[in-house]
């Protein structure tokens, strides 16, 4: 986990918000909520518009472009909003403001909810993995020992239709696939993943992760729900045409 | 052409024709896929191509410059060649029953009067009849002049056989100089749509606060049409807001003064002045409605403060205006589903 300084306190109005382009081609937000300070992407989730553009009242942020919103605090998507902001960790030491930078983990849906000390054993079972644009991750009949979070990069992931028509999507930062490998009686993939470009993969062993889970239910149980949400939008997407 | 479109919740198919543009072969096929202006300036509607061949018709569309990667393009300006695989980074889901689907039609321009000395009344006779909501935009392109453009219907109508337009002249912009210098009348136009999700419909039970800049008012009419022919302004206030330079600019004056006398008191319209205080005359000559001095989303701050219960509010306008009014409404604490605007222009 690296440590970077963005700015002064001082340059962040008090409830408002600045954003600023930090090493590697990161945009990040920095508002500011009272005592508090909040570092999130610097990029609206749905069209890349600036986020610094927007509207904001010291406790909702708004992109200007279609009016998506988020609890500041938490980044989790209000009203029209269908996706969340990803969350940096933010120190404040000696009036200077830095982010954490966090790994894929956190930022990932599946494991939004779940509790501290849960998150940093996932952590742990967590490889990191760099993959090449066009390698298979795996294909449809492989065992489905693994999870995938994408840290980087964009991966295609095709669902099998009939063999020969696949409903396809493309993941990005964040997102979960490969679940098959937290459910029971699935022992082979029924979709095909694929890197578009060159990806950074979180790779998590199915077995450890329900383990972990097991041992705090109370996460486990969130985590389920998001999974079974998960499942069911894919449910919808083979359905209709 | 079969066209499969990965998007970030699903994939969906559709067909596009020999030289059909792949947005509006999407939307023909139900495909909610992201647009806004429809042509060529936006950039809402970039996506990325996976395999096939495509071909742009519009290499120096300004909304080229939000694209990055050579195999980035805008759905509104291509064509496909082949079969393709394109990608697009947002959610997209299939139209909802009940929404017009929009589809490429034929009409002729039928009429075309001023309304004062740079707006043009314009009216498309269509050869077959068209179902749009009231609010909705569509496309059109005229001979010799390169692309469509967007502009919002002025009437309402089930089953419209004609659709009727508010055009202003911009120097320099090619299709208001065709239109203010050209016998145009007669002349055979292609019509892409309905476009656009400002909608109103009198199952909304809302009030409804409609402010417009300039020829924004269009869409806002076709509102208030719609609404009137309902009686829906018997339950629910209405308040428009119609902004203007001076009152030289104003128009539909008389429209609306028509409106208030039919609709009664829960409909208010305000004419807002940026450039001038209301003649005494404006007064006289029009008693159904209200006349203010500035911006209109300053006027309309001001009048509808502690008034925003229940309300939806439609936008309409040059986009520092539809920014600005956004910001009032926003710190008056209307949620954001009931903001509704389509940035076109």
């Amino acid at each position: 986990m690296s440590k970077i300084r963005i700015c002064n306190t001082a340059e962040i109005p008090s409830n408002g918000m600045k954003d600023y382009d930090v090493e590697g081609g990161l945009k990040v937000l920095i508002a500011n909520a009272g005592d508090c300070y909040y570092a999130y992407q610097g990029v609206c989730p749905h069209q890349e518009v600036c986020l610094a553009e927007g509207y904001y009242d010291g406790a909702v942020l708004t992109c200007h472009q279609h009016l998506w919103q988020w609890d500041i605090t938490t980044g989790k998507a209000l009203g029209l909003a269908e996706a969340p902001l990803e969350k940096y960790e933010v120190k404040v030491e000696d009036g200077e403001i830095f982010v954490l930078q966090s790994s894929a983990l956190k930022a990932a849906q599946l494991f939004m909810d779940v509790s501290g000390d849960t998150l940093q054993r996932l952590d742990s079972l967590a490889r990191r993995e760099k993959y090449e644009s066009g390698s298979t991750l795996y294909n449809i009949g492989d065992p489905t020992d693994d999870l995938y979070i994408l840290d980087s990069g964009r991966v295609e992931f095709l669902i099998g239709r009939d063999g020969t028509s696949p409903a396809g999507f493309v993941l990005h930062k964040g997102e979960v696939f490969g679940w098959a490998a937290l459910l029971e009686n699935q022992a082979r993939r029924i979709a095909k993943a694929t890197c578009l470009e060159d990806s950074v993969l979180l790779r998590l062993n199915g077995e450890e992760t329900l383990k972990v889970l097991e041992s705090d239910p109370a996460s486990g149980y969130l985590v389920m729900r998001k999974l079974s949400t998960l499942i069911t939008r894919h449910l919808g997407s083979q359905g209709e045409k | 052409m079969k066209i499969q479109v990965n998007a970030r919740n699903r994939a969906h198919h559709f067909n596009a024709t020999e030289g059909e543009k792949l947005l509006y072969a999407g939307l023909s096929g139900a495909v909610g896929l992201p647009y806004e202006c429809g042509s060529g300036t936006c950039g809402t509607c970039k996506a990325r191509l996976i395999s096939g061949e495509i071909v742009d018709a519009w290499p120096d569309a300004p909304g080229r410059k939000y694209l990055k990667g050579d195999d980035e393009f805008l759905m509104c300006q291509c064509v496909a060649k082949t079969d393709a695989s394109i990608e697009v980074a947002s959610f997209v889901q299939t139209m909802e029953a009940g929404v017009c689907v929009p589809a490429a039609l034929k009409g002729h321009i039928s009429s075309a009067k001023l309304l004062t000395s740079d707006v043009i009344h314009l009216q498309i006779k269509l050869s077959q009849p068209m179902e749009f909501d009231a609010g909705q935009f569509v496309m059109v392109q005229v001979p010799g002049v390169a692309g469509f453009r967007g502009w919002s219907m002025v009437n309402y109508q089930r089953e419209a056989e004609s659709l009727e337009f508010i055009i202003k002249k911009k120097p320099g912009g090619g299709i208001s100089e065709w239109l203010f210098n050209s016998q145009c009348t007669g002349v055979e136009v292609e019509v892409f749509g309905p476009l656009g999700h400002a909608t109103f419909y009198p199952g909304l039970s809302k009030n409804i606060l409609c402010i417009a800049g300039g020829s924004g008012i269009a869409g806002m009419v076709s509102i208030l049409s719609r609404a009137a022919q309902d009686d829906y302004f018997r339950q629910y206030r209405g308040d428009v807001f119609f902004g203007v330079q001076t009152l030289k600019d104003a128009f539909f004056l008389d429209e609306f003064s028509r409106l208030r006398a039919q609709c009664g008191d829960k409909l208010n319209v305000t004419i807002a002045l940026s450039k001038e205080d209301p003649p005494a005359s404006a007064l006289s000559d029009y008693p159904h409605l209200k006349f203010d001095t500035g911006y209109v989303h300053d006027v309309a701050g001001r009048h509808m403060q502690g008034n925003y219960e229940n309300v939806r509010a439609y936008l309409a306008g040059p986009p520092p205006m539809v920014d600005a009014t956004v910001r009032i409404l926003l710190q008056a604490r209307l949620a954001t589903d009931n903001i509704c605007y389509d940035k076109f222009s």
